[in-house]
């Protein structure tokens, strides 16, 4: 398949002054995706769901991470557990729809049920009609396979590969610089919740969202109080990209009313605001009165599930007083990232363009997009040595 | 009972099981599926009886109805499962 002038991810690798942008296969490749789901999503921590998806004991929800089949789980201590959707005898998935188990997961199969830790519990007629148990069949061995999994500000993050460093290692870098921002979190209710199913890879999603360079354009409302002279560069090679804002101005309701602020914060975020990227899927925004967090679930190379939710530093039911302004709130913010919708949606066309080299980025405005086409041309070209070094080596 | 009018029974026993997988109700599935295995089991008609209860276990487990134990405890006094 020719998918145009190919740079290489040499070139990608290079100083932002020289280098060029992924390839297009990267956007419209079935296999560069499927490998990409590998290297970039399945070995790093990615986010999948929330903690307010599942907030009762025994409620579990399916989702998928590129394909992959996954449930959530709020088990009996609490505690959030991540397992592959898929039952150990036949392979069907368990779990269709989110709900509440009172009790066991139960195969609408052949029936294997499973508790909540994920361990077989029933093996109803396997040694033949009303023999339960069979001497080939091991229960303590057939449990449902685990998924390592984190839930950070309330996301659900996975590490598919199980081999990537613990989540507080794999994030320390921006735990650290969020450090005062690590405080309770009240999700804003079903009006703070809303997606968008975007025809763009997900990868341009996070470029977008990383840079500031577009605001002036493609955000105009935000020119009057907030100029690209008044934001500024994140990067963290390796780790995450983004932007900041000096002056970031709160909402007011009608009467003046304005959301409280997070404990304890330092004078920065009186006008400071940060909006990363936690490589690989997950966008994040701090502020001094709220926060929200945007999951990317790819769908396919060119197609992406946007999961927006919005957080406050209160909780908005028992602030009825504020409902509106969590309405108003939650419109304005969807407002401004629809905008974004058509320049993903635009890119993703573009690369369809067989001339189209991975674009030149700009060295002044463009570092945090080239920060996050670092980290994936790195990954992929390690990960290729691997599999090179590996094809090469003599057999045992 | 005659055999006759317990066979007839365990014909009505069915019929209240589809009604209440028709009806999604999982807790009278498993409630009907234990009445019948243990009467099944006291005439001595064990593998019917034990066919009856495991599907009574499964969908007390899944209930999350105390009883589901009781009733593995009855599987494994007939030899039709383990701890």
């Amino acid at each position: 398949m020719f998918y145009g002038t190919q740079g290489t991810l040499t070139e990608v690798q290079r100083g932002i002054e020289t280098a060029r942008g992924l390839p297009n296969a990267h956007y419209i490749s079935d296999d560069v995706y499927e490998e990409e789901r590998d290297v970039l999503l399945f070995a790093n921590w990615a986010g999948i769901g929330l903690g307010a998806d599942i907030p009762v004991p025994g409620d579990v929800m399916p989702v998928e991470l590129a394909g992959m089949p996954l449930f959530m789980v709020r088990k009996h201590d609490n505690e959030v557990a991540v397992f592959q959707n898929t039952c150990r005898h036949r392979g069907m998935i368990l779990v269709e729809e989110k709900c509440n188990l009172r009790g066991t997961i139960r195969c609408p199969y052949h029936s294997w049920s499973y508790n909540l830790d994920g361990s077989l519990r029933a093996t109803p007629h396997v040694g033949g009609p009303g023999r339960n148990y069979d001497d080939n069949v091991d229960r303590r061995s057939l449990g449902l396979f685990t998924i390592r999994s984190h839930v950070w500000r309330d996301i659900v993050f996975v590490n598919v590969s199980g081999a990537a460093p613990s989540f507080d290692e794999y994030a320390s870098k921006l735990l650290g610089r969020w450090r005062e921002h690590e405080q309770p979190l009240f999700h804003g209710g079903p009006v703070s919740s809303f997606a968008f199913d975007v025809r763009c890879n997900w990868k341009l999603a996070v470029e977008n969202y990383c840079e500031s360079y577009h605001l002036p354009w493609v955000h105009p409302g935000l020119n009057s109080y907030s100029r690209l002279e008044d934001h500024y560069h994140i990067e963290e090679p390796g780790h995450f990209a983004g932007q900041g804002t000096k002056v970031y101005r709160q909402i007011d309701g009608d009467k003046g009313e304005r959301f409280p602020d997070f404990k304890g914060l330092g004078k920065f975020w009186n006008k400071g605001a940060e909006y990363i990227v936690l490589f690989p899927n997950v966008m994040l925004a701090a502020q001094r009165d709220h926060g929200y967090a945007i999951i990317l679930l790819p769908q396919g190379p060119e197609r992406t599930i946007e999961r927006n939710e919005i957080y406050y530093g209160f909780d908005p039911e028992e602030r009825p007083d504020l409902a509106d302004l969590v309405r108003r709130n939650a419109r304005l913010w969807k407002g401004v990232l629809e905008e974004d919708l058509f320049v993903v949606e635009g890119m993703q066309r573009g690369r369809h363009g067989v001339r189209f080299d991975g674009g030149k980025f700009s060295p002044k405005m463009d570092g945090p997009t080239h920060v996050f086409h670092r980290w994936v041309a790195d990954k992929m070209h390690a990960s290729r040595a691997n599999a090179s070094n590996g094809a090469s080596a003599p057999d045992a | 009972m005659h055999g006759d009018d317990f066979e007839r029974m365990l014909e009505k026993a069915n019929a209240n099981i589809l009604d209440a997988v028709e009806l999604g109700d999982s807790e009278a599935q498993a409630a009907e599926y234990r009445r019948w295995g243990d009467l099944l089991n006291r005439r001595g008609r064990i593998d019917e009886g034990c066919f009856f209860l495991t599907q009574a276990y499964v969908l007390a487990l899944e209930c999350g109805l105390e009883y589901a134990d009781d009733i593995q405890q009855v599987l494994i006094s007939h030899g039709r499962d383990r701890e």
